[in-house]
């Protein structure tokens, strides 16, 4: 298979089609966005349908080298990264479909399919990497396209704003990437994956190098990631397009971390204690992520808190040493999340850019396959049998449960987790489509718009058979897909009775959120709402104060510090040296008088020095 | 006089029949056209014969001149800069003078002034080529005849291009008493003798003038300014060119590095060049009189190569020259392009927002001034780093310091330049309403443009060329 | 009484040298101002001859002496032409008057 440089190349060249045409006109400018991600699709479904187990890499050009670091831009592709071009491609075509619907009103709409097929051509690149640094160009890629369309509404500075925030929290994270990319690059001269894991076993378990190494990257898959502390920009991101949030923001890049850790996985088991940070930063995201969307207004701030929860459990399986349950969760996650964003788009969409859930209510009727597919998607979501999310989250649960005896708190914040994720999604989908309609519909989605929605539904359910529980007579596919890469170990196995208490316990959580909320907000009217928040909800709706925090930890100091540099020295040096400048400008100005016989004179003059210096010296 | 001989002076006698042939066609019909494309056709012949000679092996005709590569390289930039300035001029004269087309005759005739210089191996030939090259130039500058400037700017450099050119025929008289002959070493010079070096220093005044270095640089803007743009455009690259082609040959056949006294001099005109010319051009108003300023710096640039080792210094020239010829010219070229009948476009003010009424012109120009800032991406940035590369090799850090000094003030002025191209347009009708650009002008400053960023992105084959040619050991 | 020699032949040309560029620096008339340019050229091609009789011994001297007394002539030609505009345009020869491109 040699032709694995087309994945990423067919919407790379879509976007070059559709920049050097802007005026194609809205038909050939959606035949080519879409079409060219659709035919990226294509090709990985003849890849994965050629693929005998063995990875296949093709190295497409030599890049540089530099001393003895030798940099090749190379493709390859395993069961990881064979997993990862399905779902980027085949979740990110059904969203452009969509998004052909949704912003078929808008003026720039060529420049969003160009934006959103440079995004898939990175993400492409990024899964698709040989090299830590192809993989690395993909992943700066990916980052710029987000900023892009986070602001693609750039008329508004606030969503400018939200964009730089985005792009700036990023950034914190991609330098400690980039640290552990030179830091990789002198100790073994190659930044090929391959080579750099089959080396680094040299190190011993829990050295100080490989626990550095994995640290960094783990800073770098936070930021991407949005997950604690660097989750503030992900509910700023929802200011971008709703497809946008849906491609990006949940079901693709955002999940960048959770593959580079996984991609990465046997250098972070040389890490003991970087992984146990990597459970306990996603056991806390999800629980705190899950509180603060339970008081959002916004559904897609809510749907926004719902994917950093969602991220932070798979971080916690890859923490307790279960990668391929992570990468289940993801792709599972991408299939309901794309589907609930969506959803929410084609809500959003009906009322006319309303996103305040206690102005919507009642669409049940007015919205009929929009409700059913977000039933399904809310379903997956809280994982209930007999979906994806339940398989994946069931998996991950008791997964930690039996990892070691001390990670049984982890699972007790999964459970909460649970809970609280049933919460907040029954609120959503109860405010949104129960109770009186607060506003008016003005137009129903297209079929463009509903197809998209129905066959991602189809896939929330069916993903479920690719790892549905032993006990309930499934059969592990997708763990044994993967086992080449992480190789399931019997320590993980757990009894079938222990295993049926432990999924009665996460559903019972289940059931016990939507209960709640739904006796809560099943007859919901807005006047109940108070005016003034309670100082919690506040808290809660804030984010759990992190935007302050790093606003008194940083952003002020900065600029206190810029305030007082405003006049500083360096500059009036500079100052000096312009007047000097201009002093000799004006004094040398003067010399050129325009009389000829001056000049004349100056020409003779210069003739006796130099004769004077040749003669005489 | 061999066939051999004669292909090699298949330049020189090709552009002088260009001036033959406009001649001839003058006295039958007067018509700006023809008299153009003769000379247009008769220069690109001229490079025709230079590109399609293959053999390499210098040549020498008589005692007077040697066709050697680095002398095919010169004179091959030399007229395809000829060339350039007569396609500009035709779009410039276009709108001016009844009579355009002894223009055409004297524009090939300074041409074959400059190949002369580049091809001398002698210094009756150097002597001859020079004035027949400043013969030319005065009646080009006074040629419009319309303004104060074009008399008051032919007036000066009339005037200080004879004293200087008195200068150097002294010089050569002293060189030749010393040495029995007027033709280039080897062996070189005895530079003991006070006599060769008064005479050498005698010759550098002529040659100090032409190339508008400092304490000779005087003339410089005012002859840019009064002068028309194109020939502006000339005096800046093809005659500052072919004259640096000729010290580069003059002092390494000589030795003359030799000497202590003569590398120390030639520091401090350099240093001071440098130094004077960007900090005369800081505030400057007026963009013909900027570019004047900012060229007396260049060269200054330029003797960086000069003063550095052979190997490096004569590719880094030769690079560097090419990057110069395409930037002024085409700076020279849009001032031209905008200019009216009546007054050059040489005020700032008639500059600002250009890019809003003339977007092509004022991207040629920008592609221009980036390159004479040596930004990356241009041909300027290649030829200064290949400059500074043979400075570093030499050792040359005086020089070095100047040229960074130096930069840092440019980019100043160009920048300036550039602001106003992009600086919103004023609300008031422009302070100069250009005429529309006649297409071989747009041809021309297209072919630059091109021709620069080209380079800026992928110098290899100049490189290889220049490696090739500008080098040979003569 | 010392024959007439190379010295003598030096010393005029040098005397002639520096009176030409005195004459350029300080005549105001255009034609002047030529007359010293003129004086220059004069000089140095007095001092080409001295030395290709005295000193050198051979003809290159006296060639380039011939070449830069028609080179002389082309160029008062085509400064007198340009004197005669410039006459015309300023009603005066007096270069002074030209002083209007300067800074």
């Amino acid at each position: 298979m040699t032709e694995l440089w087309l994945i990423p190349a067919l919407p790379l060249a879509g976007f070059l089609l559709l920049l050097i045409g802007p005026s194609l006109g809205r038909r050939a400018s959606s035949l080519i966005g879409a079409g060219s991600v659709g035919a990226s699709f294509l090709v990985c479904l003849f890849t994965a349908w050629s693929f005998a187990g063995k990875p296949i890499t093709q190295t497409l050009w030599h890049w540089f080298t530099v001393s003895n670091l030798s940099v090749d831009v190379a493709l390859r592709v395993d069961q990881l990264s064979l997993v990862m071009i399905l779902v980027v491609t085949g979740v990110g075509f059904l969203i452009h479909l969509y998004s052909l619907g949704y912003m078929a009103g808008d003026d720039a709409f060529s420049r969003f399919l160009a934006y959103m097929d440079l995004f898939v051509a990175f993400m492409l690149t990024l899964v698709l990497g040989d090299t830590l640094l192809t993989l690395f160009v993909g992943w700066e890629g990916v980052g710029l396209c987000s900023y892009l369309l986070i602001g693609f509404w750039y008329r508004d500075p606030s969503n400018g704003r939200a964009a730089r925030k985005a792009f700036l929290v990023t950034r914190v994270g991609d330098t400690a990437f980039t640290i552990a990319l030179f830091i990789l690059a002198t100790k073994f001269h190659t930044l090929n994956i391959e080579a750099i894991l089959t080396a680094c076993q040299a190190w011993p378990v829990g050295s100080a190098l490989a626990v550095t190494v994995a640290g960094l990257l783990l800073g770098g898959a936070l930021g991407k990631s949005a997950q604690l502390p660097l989750q503030v920009w992900l509910p700023d991101a929802m200011a971008g397009p709703t497809p946008v949030s849906a491609l990006i923001h949940a079901a693709t890049m955002v999940t960048a971390g959770a593959y580079l850790i996984a991609r990465m996985f046997p250098l972070f088991q040389l890490a003991p204690d970087v992984l146990q940070l990597v459970a306990a930063i996603g056991a806390s995201t999800l629980v705190l992520a899950g509180l603060s969307a339970c008081v959002q207004r916004d559904i897609k701030r809510v749907l926004a808190y719902s994917t950093i929860s969602q991220i932070g459990y798979m971080f916690l399986a890859l923490g307790v040493g279960a990668p391929s349950a992570a990468m289940f969760h993801l792709v599972t996650h991408a299939f309901f999340k794309a589907l609930l964003f969506l959803g929410a788009g084609a809500v959003i969409h009906a009322l006319g850019n309303q996103q305040d859930l206690f102005k919507m209510g009642g669409l049940r009727k007015a919205l009929p396959a929009t409700f059913w597919t977000f039933l399904i998607g809310s379903a997956a979501l809280v994982a209930l049998p007999p979906t994806g999310g339940f398989a994946s989250k069931d998996l991950i649960l008791e997964l930690t449960w039996a990892s070691a005896p001390g990670a049984r708190w982890l699972w007790a914040m999964g459970v909460f987790g649970a809970f609280l994720t049933a919460y907040y999604t029954a609120r959503m989908f109860a405010l949104a489509f129960f109770g009186p309609p607060h506003s008016h519909v003005h137009h129903k989605p297209g079929p463009v718009m509903i197809v998209p929605l129905i066959l991602l539904a189809a896939g929330s359910l069916l993903t479920a058979a690719l790892d549905w529980p032993g006990p309930l007579g499934g059969a592990p596919f997708f763990s044994h897909f993967l086992a080449p890469l992480f190789p399931v170990s019997d320590a993980h196995e757990v009894s079938a009775s222990l295993a049926s208490i432990l999924q009665a316990s996460s559903l019972a959580s289940a059931l016990a959120g939507i209960v709640t909320a739904t006796l809560a907000f099943r007859r919901f009217s807005p006047s109940v709402s108070p005016d003034r928040p309670s100082p919690l909800v506040r808290f809660l709706l804030s984010g759990c104060g992190f935007d302050s925090l790093y606003n008194l930890l940083f952003i002020r100091p900065f600029l206190f510090l810029t305030r007082l540099n405003r006049n500083d020295i360096l500059d009036s040096f500079y100052t000096a040296l312009a007047w000097v400048a201009g002093l000799f400008h004006r004094g040398l100005s003067r010399s050129q008088t325009g009389q000829v016989r001056w000049y004349a004179f100056a020409l003779a003059l210069g003739a006796v020095i130099l004769l004077a210096v040749m003669v005489l010296l | 006089m061999t066939a051999l001989d004669l292909q090699a002076l298949l330049p020189l006698v090709l552009t002088t029949a260009t001036a033959i042939a406009v001649m001839i066609a003058v006295t039958i019909t007067r018509r700006h056209g023809l008299a153009a494309w003769l000379c247009a056709a008769g220069l690109a012949a001229a490079i025709a014969s230079i590109a399609s000679a293959r053999e390499c092996a210098p040549r020498h005709i008589s005692d007077l001149l040697v066709i050697d590569s680095f002398a095919r390289f010169y004179s091959g930039l030399i007229l395809a800069g000829s060339l350039v300035v007569a396609v500009l001029s035709y779009g410039y004269l276009k709108l001016r003078t009844d009579r355009h087309e002894e223009y055409y005759i004297l524009l090939p005739l300074a041409a074959v002034g400059s190949l002369v210089i580049v091809c001398s191996a002698n210094l009756l030939a150097f002597l001859l080529g020079l004035e027949l090259l400043s013969i030319c130039l005065f009646a080009l500058i006074a040629y419009r005849r319309t303004g104060r400037g074009d008399l008051e700017a032919a007036v000066k450099y009339l005037i200080l291009a004879g004293a200087s050119s008195a200068f150097a025929v002294f010089g050569a008289a002293l060189i030749y008493a010393d040495r029995g002959s007027l033709a280039f070493g080897p062996p070189g010079l005895a530079l003991s003798s006070p006599v060769a070096l008064a005479g050498i220093a005698a010759l550098l005044v002529g040659v100090g003038f032409k190339l508008a270095l400092v304490p000779f640089h005087f003339w410089t803007p005012d002859v840019y300014q009064g002068a028309p743009a194109p020939i502006a455009g000339f005096i800046a690259t093809v005659s500052k060119g072919a004259v640096f082609a000729l010290a580069l040959r003059y002092l390494s056949t000589e030795n003359l590095l030799a000497d202590g006294r003569i590398i120390w001099l030639l520091t401090a005109i350099a240093a001071a060049s440098m130094l004077a010319g960007n900090l005369l051009a800081l505030r400057q108003d007026n963009v013909k009189r900027m570019l004047a300023y900012s060229s007396i710096a260049h060269v200054g640039y330029l003797l960086i190569a000069l003063l550095a080792s052979a190997s490096l210094g004569r590719p880094a020239a030769a690079i560097y020259l090419t990057a110069y010829f395409l930037a002024s010219l085409g700076a020279f070229g849009v001032v031209g392009a905008l200019s009216q009948p009546t007054r050059d476009a040489d005020a700032l003010a008639d500059y600002r927002g250009l890019a809003w009424r003339r977007p092509f012109l004022a991207f040629t120009l920008t592609a221009m001034l980036l390159s004479l800032a040596g930004l990356p991406l241009t041909a300027g940035f290649v030829g200064k780093l290949s400059l500074v590369f043979s400075g570093v090799s030499s050792a040359l850090w005086l020089l070095l310091s100047a040229l960074v000094l130096g930069s840092v003030i440019s980019i100043f002025y160009y920048l300036r330049l550039l602001a106003a191209l992009f600086a919103t347009p004023p609300a008031s009708e422009p302070a100069i309403s250009s005429p529309n650009t006649p297409w071989p002008t747009t041809a021309a400053l297209l072919f630059l443009t091109v021709a620069l960023l080209a380079i800026g992105l992928w110098p290899a084959p100049l490189l290889d060329l220049i490696q090739k040619m500008a080098v040979a050991a003569w | 009484m010392t024959p007439v020699g190379l010295q003598h032949y030096l010393v005029l040309a040098a005397v002639l040298f520096s009176a030409g560029l005195c004459t350029m620096v300080v005549k105001r008339n255009a034609i002047g101002i030529l007359i010293g340019a003129e004086l220059l050229l004069n000089a140095a091609n007095i001092n080409l001859l001295a030395f290709s009789k005295y000193s050198a011994g051979t003809l290159d001297g006296a060639i380039l002496a011939l070449f830069v007394i028609v080179l002389a002539a082309a160029e008062v030609a085509i400064a007198l032409a340009i004197f005669l505009n410039f006459y015309s345009r300023f009603a005066s020869v007096d270069v002074d008057r030209g002083d209007q491109m300067r800074g």
